[in-house]
């Protein structure tokens, strides 16, 4: 039998594990836009982009969570979801690409040859992005992005929603602070 | 003074970083034209847009990205006397296109050296391509790009500078200057 405290061990590990890993936000924006201008949004149609991996195409569950976590800041700054008079259209994709990085846990190594490979190593990043336009002039006026590296988001439920809301309360900062 | 020569890389490598992160990192600039072509146009206009995935998603469709370096042109073109104007009637229609991919520095560039670590980075590195067509003809006549370009996608205002320095860089290889001549 696992003791409680065990499973408490675990999940905290886990949880520090995924709050841990780094996630970077980043937007731009029209210049010179009063982004305070809007109050209703609905869900426009995706471009023709592909979603860069199969494994998140037709995810009901992330599509659910994202959508939601996206109005529920919205709320928090006063835009409301609008079928028929949305004054901004949303509309993300989400992508995972295979990048590298240093690895900065090999130690120092003396290279005295031309073969001497820096130490590398790969993994995969998701890159959330998330696009609004202007209903009115159907023009893009702000996007924001988050990325990280994929652990095991794909596989559980629970650390999915908890990045995606980590996720969308950092880019809509950068949108409007509330 | 082994030590005072490992700082001295270290130091080499921080001024790199901290350069390539402002935009500063060295441009690689090209360009090419078709034999025989006189460059006598007087009038271009912007070829329709086209979603085309650039290796990074925030600047798939990104139209920040894209007005800046329609901008960054339109002065450059604009300085040389060629006029912008509907693209039914215009000489020359103009393209670009974005990649980005990751690069590996290293520093000293010269892997013969000897050093620790040797100074790596890891960059994405952009390469922009301005092509410019015959409108009549449909031929490419020249393009000009620019290599190893690091884009500075998150900082809106270094991103746009990146984009008018790479693209004045680029168009400095125009054929030049070009005439005002009818066609």
């Amino acid at each position: 039998m696992t003791r409680p405290s065990t499973w408490a061990a675990v999940v905290l590990l886990t949880t520090v594990s995924v709050a841990c890993a780094p996630l970077t936000v980043g937007s731009h924006v029209e210049r010179g836009l009063d982004l305070t201008r809007y109050h209703t949004f609905d869900w426009g149609t995706a471009d023709a982009l592909p979603q860069g991996d199969p494994r998140l195409e037709r995810n009901a569950f992330f599509k659910d969570h994202f959508e939601g976590a996206v109005a529920k800041q919205l709320a928090a700054r006063g835009l409301e979801l609008s079928a028929t008079s949305p004054e901004l259209l949303i509309h993300y994709h989400v992508t995972i690409n295979h990048r590298l990085e240093i690895d900065a846990t090999a130690p120092a190594r003396y290279c005295p040859t031309v073969d001497c490979d820096p130490p590398l190593i790969g993994f995969e990043a998701e890159t959330l992005i998330l696009d609004f336009i202007d209903a009115a002039t159907n023009r893009l006026i702000w996007r924001g992005w988050a990325q990280h590296p994929v652990e095991d988001e794909l596989e559980n439920r629970d650390h999915m929603a908890h990045r995606i809301d980590q996720a969308v309360t950092r880019m809509l900062v950068r949108f409007r602070p509330l | 003074m082994f030590a005072v020569t490992r700082r001295a890389q270290f130091a080499l490598s921080l001024l790199l970083a901290v350069a390539s992160a402002a935009g500063c990192a060295p441009i690689y600039v090209h360009a090419y034209a078709e034999r025989g072509t006189a460059f006598t146009y007087r009038t271009y206009a912007w070829a329709p847009d086209t979603a085309v995935a650039t290796g990074d998603p925030r600047l798939d469709n990104n139209r920040f990205f894209a007005e800046q370096v329609r901008a960054s042109v339109d002065r450059e073109l604009t300085a040389r006397g060629v006029e912008k104007i509907p693209s039914t009637s215009s000489e020359l229609l103009i393209d670009f296109h974005v990649t980005i991919a990751q690069e590996v520095a290293t520093t000293p560039s010269n892997r013969n050296e000897h050093c620790v670590n040797c100074g790596t980075t890891i960059y994405d590195a952009g390469t922009l391509v301005i092509d410019m067509v015959d409108a009549r003809s449909s031929r490419l006549v020249w393009r000009g790009w620019v290599e190893k370009l690091d884009p500075v996608i998150d900082n809106q205002d270094w991103m746009e500078e990146t984009i008018d320095r790479a693209v004045t860089r680029i168009m400095r290889k125009l054929p030049y200057p070009i005439q005002h001549s009818e066609f």
